[in-house]
């Protein structure tokens, strides 16, 4: 009858655990959900206060952004990880039951059960060792002891287990903005195959994430793979016509690809919109708009070729290589109504950069050829030759006309 | 020996197991001052007191400094022309911009904060509240330098003066 009772209290004990921890809640409304969430959180800047009782700024910041993550249908857990990530477990009124913090909860129990044990062994060693043998091994009601104890005990740490909070980079509940993000930064530290895993990543979290399609776009192009990167370039700028980064690998795949119109069409989209400085530098240390303008003006296309020089141009007045590409262009049409504007656009290079190696190199031929400025022209040479590094092409282009030895 | 000294041993170890968790933990205070550094800058996408637009994406490519900032409060008060000059003193070289991100605060205050004190930087006054929690600030002044690919390089609770910042930046520019 004795081992009947331990098992009724057995049953009762673990199925009012796993009732606590499975049973369902009754419908709450968001305002409840929100309450009660900031209830168990700790106000990061006040003692004793939760985030639901404090006035404190960051208090109430943190009830909108819970009310926000609520409305969006993040689960308690996935709002309380994100928090805890951010504030620290310090906050949290219910730590994790996972990880080194689970043990703060295991470990008192344990010590416990283990000293409730061994002690109960102690005692049972005062009597004689017959007694103890058949007392703990032989007996069923001592065994149904250990048991009524230790299933508890494993049932609890099971459960414990299961309910822990989840991490906001765990994308089944997490925060898809947090995570994709996070991934895309860490790509640009990664290495070529790398960045393609993780933007592979990224878009099977967000399929429509423009940045990784982009950039494993550019990836693509960088390592060979032409087909991949053409349509993950062109559908990263069917989804965002706005995004910069796109436009710039685009130019470029098509300006390798000899679509010249293609590429001058994304650069003059890229200037009226708002780059950042890493997309303008790429831009410049490329001199891709140079070339595709030099590329234009060689098919004939001088018009589309200006209009992508003025175009950058009107982006930034002091750019001093657009401004000796426009003039060079003008001046290599032989008009001499162009002449005028060629020299124009020269000089006004050179007042931005004195020292800019393809502006001096053209004023001097312009000077030289067209205008027979033999003077001008010599000044140029020898600012020319006092250049640390000339680049060689312009060095080639003087010693062909005579103007360097 | 005696099954009361192992029962006296096991507990004791796991004493000292426990009491060995919690004094190795980080403190509050140590992670107030660490959190976000090394990491991915979270977004920052909010309308300048002028109505446009400013996102820290687009800032790649030089450093940021990000200043949570509020009119009622005394040390960003206080450290306000000191973030003045190190805005000058960079403006020409443009290798750093400061963005100032107002929490708790209204809208007007800032702008006549601003067009009383100086600074001609990006302002967020409205709607910051996310953007202050997704930055875990607890409370302002707070400030935080962004590297040009995007993570968080330094961050610095209270006020900061310009000579501070110079040598902030010159160290994380090394690492």
């Amino acid at each position: 009858m004795n081992r009947y009772r331990w098992f009724l209290l057995l049953v009762v004990v673990v199925g009012a655990l796993v009732f606590s921890e499975l049973a369902e809640q009754p419908v709450l409304t968001n305002a409840d959900k929100v309450q009660r969430i900031a209830d168990d959180l700790a106000c990061p800047v006040c003692d004793g206060q939760s985030v639901a009782e404090s006035d404190v700024p960051i208090a109430q910041a943190i009830r909108t952004e819970i009310a926000r993550m609520v409305d969006e249908g993040q689960t308690d857990n996935a709002i309380r990880a994100d928090l805890v990530s951010r504030f620290g477990e310090s906050i949290d009124y219910t730590p994790q039951k996972s990880g080194l913090t689970g043990l703060v909860w295991t470990l008192p129990i344990l010590i416990g059960v283990i000293a409730a044990v061994l002690l109960m062994v102690t005692f049972k060693k005062w009597q004689s060792k017959e007694k103890f043998k058949l007392a703990f091994f032989g007996n069923k009601r001592a065994m149904t002891i250990m048991f009524v104890i230790g299933v508890p005990l494993i049932a609890w740490i099971a459960i414990s287990q299961f309910t822990g909070s989840r991490g906001v980079s765990d994308t089944a509940t997490g925060d898809i903005r947090s995570s994709t993000r996070t991934l895309l930064i860490e790509a640009q530290a990664a290495t070529d195959e790398n960045k393609v895993v993780i933007y592979d990543e990224v878009l099977t979290i967000q399929p429509s994430n423009v940045e990784a399609l982009a950039y494993r776009g550019w990836t693509f192009w960088r390592t060979g793979n032409f087909e991949a990167a053409r349509k993950d370039l062109s559908a990263a700028i069917e989804i965002d016509p706005t995004y910069p980064d796109a436009r710039v690998f685009r130019a470029s795949q098509l300006f390798s690809d000899r679509d010249y119109v293609g590429a001058a069409s994304d650069l003059v989209a890229l200037d009226s919109l708002n780059a950042p400085p890493i997309v303008w530098d790429l831009v410049s240390a490329s001199n891709l708009r140079e070339r595709v303008a030099s590329a234009l003006a060689s098919e004939g296309n001088l018009v589309g070729a200006l209009q992508l020089l003025d175009s950058g141009i009107d982006r930034n007045a002091e750019d001093a290589s657009l401004l000796a590409e426009r003039g060079w262009l003008l001046a290599n049409t032989f008009e001499i109504s162009l002449i005028g504007a060629a020299i124009e656009s020269l000089d006004e290079a050179l007042i931005y950069d004195p020292q800019h190696p393809n502006a001096l190199a053209y004023r001097a031929l312009v000077r030289s050829v067209l205008l027979e400025d033999q003077e001008g022209s010599a000044s140029d040479i020898r600012a020319f030759q006092e250049l640390p590094d000339p680049p060689e092409l312009l060095v080639q282009l003087l010693q062909s006309q005579g103007l360097l030895g | 020996m005696t099954p009361l000294r192992v029962t006296s041993a096991v507990v004791g170890v796991m004493m000292l197991i426990l009491v060995g968790i919690m004094a190795t933990r980080d403190s509050g205070n140590d992670r107030m001052t660490t959190y976000l550094v090394g990491e991915a800058a979270p977004e920052i996408k909010a309308e300048t007191l002028q109505g446009e637009l400013w996102d820290l994406d687009n800032q790649r490519g030089r450093w940021v400094l990000v200043n949570f900032f509020s009119t009622t409060c005394v040390p960003c008060v206080k450290e306000h022309p000191e973030l003045v000059k190190f805005s000058e003193d960079h403006e020409r070289a443009d290798d750093v911009r400061i963005v100032t991100v107002s929490f708790s605060d209204t809208e007007t205050a800032v702008k006549e904060f601003f067009e009383l004190n100086g600074g001609d930087w990006p302002v967020l006054a409205s709607d910051t509240e996310r953007v202050a929690v997704d930055w875990g600030v607890v409370a302002v002044p707070e400030s935080y330098l962004v590297s040009p690919s995007g993570f968080v390089a330094a961050k610095v609770l209270g006020g900061v003066t310009q000579n501070y910042l110079e040598g902030l930046l010159a160290e994380v520019q090394t690492k």
